[in-house]
């Protein structure tokens, strides 16, 4: 579904990514991993156009995005949870799910969708009216994960929406992410809580300096020595 | 006692005028600024061409009024031209220059030689001379709350909150205003779900040309003007919108009518010197400046 061919990328004169690779088989969910400054978020901003690689393509259901602008690809059915939830923090919480739903395509269906994102989380409906500015954290990141459900992607891009929550929201959006494959959806979610990541994760690669460092199934990775010396501290 | 009585009812009498005189000074001054306040919240530019725009309305207005339109009837015609005069200069001007914390200094340069081409193509079509609109009703008033009030800066008024409600309503209630201050906040999230937000910036600009074209035609309606008008207009402006916080209709009407109280109260005093009434502006931009730097309502933007 998701194909990322030998990318590279760079903020001025800063090289970020280097070859990049990776690929997201539909209903799958595959989790990218790495430390701080690996380059996860921008292999993101990639794949959703925020910034355009320097080289290399990247393709999604075999069409590619280097001539699609990235105000279409919601349309095209790529969704962005961001790092940091990136919310509209002076517009109410309905107002960010409703421009969630903003592309043409998605508006037609923003009423269903948007009783579909109350449902589960309810905690948005009770605070519709609210500015998403004042949610605690563990709200302002169900409501980033409503506003990209808003427009019904087919492939939703998760940026570490564990960061900064207390363990027990975590779980809650672990379990989100959970059920949200189960009903179809194909995932890539980007984490540094490998355990976590781990074990919801059908695959996962490892990047390290712009580069995959490894890449294997779920099993594969949690075995690894090396991913265990380094990141799961055993 | 019947002496005392005198004085009292006189300075009753007195006081309501002058809070008309304010209120209606203050819907202008509303209209005027909430263009200036609008591009910068979501463009961060500083539209210095603003004051040329305001010239430029005025004219519009005096020159089709010359060929037998009336002014009110203008505000449609001259608001959609100079919506697209907007869009144009964002595309053609704006859109390429450098932009954020270090562009911020090339898109001032160059609105305010915009503003200067403006001024001096004014003086070239109309000579330096002061142009006054008079239409039949500008003399006309009206008795209200026992004051006779002009029936025009009511219709100068009543068409400025025509014009914040129409603007209120399409920032909270449409997708595309929702959008406006949306990209006001975060304009990569806006991407994200499909808000083109270029778009929205050439959108924005035009919007808020219209509105300083639309302000610049109703005060022709009220005072004389020539091609430098526009530059005290363009200083208010900028003591409401840092009064009002950027984008608030409810800010932005509220530091209007503050400005127009500082600036009318003082002429009850006996003796008050008249050109005193432009520094008010200044003085107020300093005590705010001074005391509350994130203006009267704190930071923020179209919320
Ligand atoms: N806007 C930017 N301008 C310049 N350099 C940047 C920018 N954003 C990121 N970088 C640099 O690019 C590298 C990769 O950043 P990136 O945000 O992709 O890492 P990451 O893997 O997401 O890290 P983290 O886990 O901390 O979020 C880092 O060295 C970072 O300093
Ligand atoms: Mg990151």
């Amino acid at each position: 579904m998701l194909e990322v061919r030998a990318i590279d990328a760079a903020y001025g004169d800063v090289q970020v990514l280097s070859g990049l690779s990776l690929q997201v088989q539909e209903k799958e969910i595959v989790t990218l991993l790495g430390s701080n400054g690996a380059g996860k978020t921008t292999t993101l901003r990639c794949i959703t156009g925020l910034l355009a690689p320097r080289k290399g393509e990247v393709t999604f259901k075999n069409q590619p995005l280097s001539k699609v602008a990235a105000s279409e690809r919601a349309g095209l059915g790529i969704a962005l949870v961001p790092e940091g939830r990136e919310l509209w923090p002076q517009l109410t919480v309905r107002e960010n799910l409703e421009l969630g739903a903003y592309d043409k395509r998605s508006r037609a269906r923003a009423a269903q969708n948007l009783d579909r994102v109350h449902a589960m989380f309810p905690r948005l409906l009770e605070r519709r009216s609210q500015v998403a500015g004042s949610l605690s954290g563990g709200e302002q990141q169900m409501c980033a994960i409503g506003r990209a459900l808003m427009s019904e992607p087919s492939l939703l891009l998760l940026d570490e929406p564990s960061l900064g929550l207390a363990p027990i929201v975590v779980e809650q959006v672990f379990e989100v992410i959970r059920s949200l494959h189960a009903s179809g959806m194909t995932i890539l979610l980007v984490e540094q809580n490998l355990a976590a990541a781990l074990e919801i994760a059908t695959r996962g690669y490892v990047i390290e300096t712009g580069q995959v460092k490894l890449s294997g199934s779920a099993s594969e990775l949690k075995a690894d020595p090396k991913i265990r010396a380094a990141y799961l501290g055993l | 006692m019947r002496h005392f009585k005198r004085v009292v009812g006189l300075k009753l009498s007195r006081i309501v005028e002058l809070i008309i005189n304010s209120v209606l000074l203050a819907g202008l001054y509303a209209t005027m600024a909430y263009g200036l306040g609008l591009i910068y919240g979501v463009l961060r530019i500083v539209n210095l061409a603003h004051g040329g725009v305001i010239m430029a309305g005025a004219y519009a207005g005096w020159y089709l009024h010359e060929l037998g339109v009336d002014p009110y009837l203008s505000l449609v015609p001259v608001g959609v031209a100079s919506f697209f005069l907007g869009v144009v200069m964002y595309r053609g001007l704006v859109y390429r220059l450098p932009r954020g914390a270090a562009g911020g200094v090339q898109s001032l340069l160059l609105l305010f030689g915009l503003w200067l081409i403006l001024r001096n193509i004014a003086y070239l079509l109309f000579t330096g001379n002061d142009q006054t609109l008079r239409t039949g009703y500008s003399t006309k008033a009206v008795t209200l709350a026992g004051e006779l009030v002009s029936v025009n800066r009511m219709a100068v008024f009543a068409v400025a909150i025509l014009i914040l409600i129409i603007l209120h309503i399409l920032l909270t209630q449409t997708y595309v205003g929702k959008a406006i201050r949306a990209v006001a906040q975060n304009p990569d999230s806006c991407t994200l779900v499909g808000i083109r937000v270029e778009r929205i910036y050439s959108l924005t600009f035009g919007l808020g040309t219209a509105l300083a074209a639309i302000a610049g035609l109703l005060g022709a309606t009220l005072f004389p003007f020539n091609p430098g008008f526009g530059s005290s207009e363009l200083l208010k402006s900028f003591v409401v919108v840092v009064l009002g916080g950027l984008g608030s209709v409810a800010g932005t009407a509220i530091a209007a009518l503050i400005l127009a109280v500082a600036e009318v109260f003082p002429t009850a005093i006996p003796g008050f010197p008249t050109y005193l009434t432009a520094a008010v502006g200044f003085v107020l931009l300093v005590l705010v400046l001074v005391l509350r730097p994130g203006g009267l309502f704190g930071q923020r933007v179209l919320g």
